[in-house]
């Protein structure tokens, strides 16, 4: 049963709604600084974070639900407002209607920032933060605020939580639970306790551009000593294709495959994103020579990128174009997977690849690498890969409308 | 704290908590619920007065009052005022 995207809301680095994501993928704008947002202070005498972060979302709620919804809540609201008019689910029953928020752990920032405010008067924590610090604060926000009443969820997979919400979604529609599911990869927003511990484990940079944020993150290039976290958010809408126009369908999920690799850390396993694939493309009916896109993981960091290098190796895809989302938006980790979908998409109804910036001297030239000019490619089969901590390799296949 | 004082805490709470109210008249006689506040924002408001007063009564303590003149009232009497 065939599965087709029908809305894409998204936020980044360059603002809020589709233009300014169109604008950041294909004019690749440097959107790299310094993290500044309160609670994202590096430790003493250390170089500060460096990253992307966004600028304020629209106000979607009303004030006395706004005075404390989160910041990811309030991206999630502004994504979800863009899906919900793009896609026409006003004309749908609330009840046929179901919300899979991508992500856990989403508002640590602000938790640390309450934990800090209250430390020494514990005593008058606001009642409300016994259900804010739940990820499902974002599911009652979107729900109260928009009529969805099939199910609301949250689903976790770290870096690949979007790619398993969006497995999620297929399987509710497939059942039949929902005619449409609205997929949030909701804003991870991490504070400095994060951020420091993914630095020390090596995986965030980058060091070696301490003083250049905009050269410092280089997904795919031989220079690459890191990811670099970026603000980010996205929602999709997902419907059976039968139900539907053949009009209003933005692109196919052909196949998927999610692989538990049998590893706790972060250290990623070829094989197992190799076997991903090939799921994803059994599911799909095809072969790796049919791919012609592929919008990598690519964060970044040495192992991951050289990692996924030997995957696309195994599998064949030196013929295939290749870029990485995250040379321009950063890495929003849980929300990754669900902006990269929005990014394929909209690759395919413009008809070019993204630049990748920064990819100057490619780790290996045996494949097609687009650089930071950009190209102008009709995508027909796109395949999108999204790994996360705790040993999860997914792999998705998105076929042109 | 006297009564007169508290009351004038919870309604700027009230205003702060539900910003619907903000130019709203709310009288003593006023009761909460009435006023389209929830028990949720109910829990928040009062719980925001007792630090300004400097109180610390459990939450259960406090349900006997049938409206904000009699919620001031028992506060008051709470903080030996």
């Amino acid at each position: 049963m065939d599965i087709a995207f029908t809305g894409i809301g998204v936020g980044c680095g360059a603002g809020h709604g589709k233009p300014a994501f169109r604008h950041a993928l294909f004019d690749a704008p440097d959107l790299f600084g310094v993290l500044r947002r309160e609670g994202r202070e590096s430790p003493a005498d250390t170089p500060p974070f460096l990253g992307v972060e966004m600028p304020d979302p629209p106000d979607i709620l009303p004030p006395r639900q706004a005075r404390t919804a989160s910041f990811s809540a309030r991206a999630a609201l502004s994504s979800l407002a863009e899906v919900w008019d793009q896609a026409g689910l006003d004309a749908i029953a609330p009840n046929r209607i179901g919300l899979i928020v991508a992500g856990t752990n989403l508002m640590a920032r602000e938790q640390a920032l309450a934990l800090r405010a209250y430390s020494d008067r514990l005593v008058y924590v606001p009642p409300r933060h016994g259900h804010m610090f739940l990820d499902t604060d974002i599911c009652g926000l979107c729900t109260a605020a928009f009529a969805i009443r099939g199910f609301a969820r949250t689903v976790g997979a770290a870096s690949a939580s979007g790619a398993v919400a969006i497995i999620s979604a297929t399987e509710a529609l497939r059942a039949g639970a929902v005619d449409a599911c609205i997929v949030i990869g909701a804003m991870q927003d991490p504070g400095a306790h994060d951020l420091q511990a993914l630095r020390a484990m090596g995986a965030m940079g980058a060091p070696h551009f301490a003083d250049q944020p905009g050269r410092a993150c280089r997904p795919m290039d031989r220079d690459h000593d890191g990811f670099l976290y970026g603000e980010a958010c996205a929602a999709l809408v997902l419907q059976r294709a039968g139900d539907i126009d053949d009009g209003a369908i933005l692109g196919r999920l052909l196949g998927a495959g999610q692989v538990a690799d049998g590893t706790r850390g972060p250290e990623p396993i070829s094989a197992a994103q190799v076997q991903a694939a090939e799921r994803a493309l059994a599911e799909a009916g095809l072969t790796a020579a049919d791919i012609d896109y592929v919008n990598g993981h690519a964060t970044g960091t040495p192992a991951g990128d050289a990692t996924e290098i030997e995957t696309y190796r195994t599998l064949g895809l030196g013929h295939a174009r290749i870029n990485a989302t995250k040379s321009i938006t950063g890495h929003p980790l849980s929300a990754a997977a669900v902006v990269e979908v929005a990014a394929v998409l909209m690759q395919m109804a413009e008809g070019r690849l993204h630049p990748t910036r920064n990819l100057e001297t490619p780790l290996d030239a045996d494949f097609g690498w687009v650089g930071p000019g950009g190209a102008t490619h009709a995508i027909n089969h796109a395949l999108k890969f999204s790994f996360g901590f705790g040993g999860i390799s997914t792999a998705l296949i998105i076929g042109a409308p | 704290m006297d009564s007169e004082r508290i009351f004038g805490l919870l309604v700027a709470q009230i205003r702060d908590t539900v910003p619907d109210l903000e130019t709203h008249p709310i009288a003593r006689g006023d009761v909460l619920a009435d006023l389209g506040v929830d028990s949720m924002e109910r829990s928040e408001i009062i719980l925001a007065a007792l630090e300004e007063i400097g109180l610390k009564v459990p939450m259960v303590d406090l349900h006997g009052p049938r409206n904000i003149g009699e919620l001031a009232e028992l506060l008051a009497a709470k903080s030996g005022g």
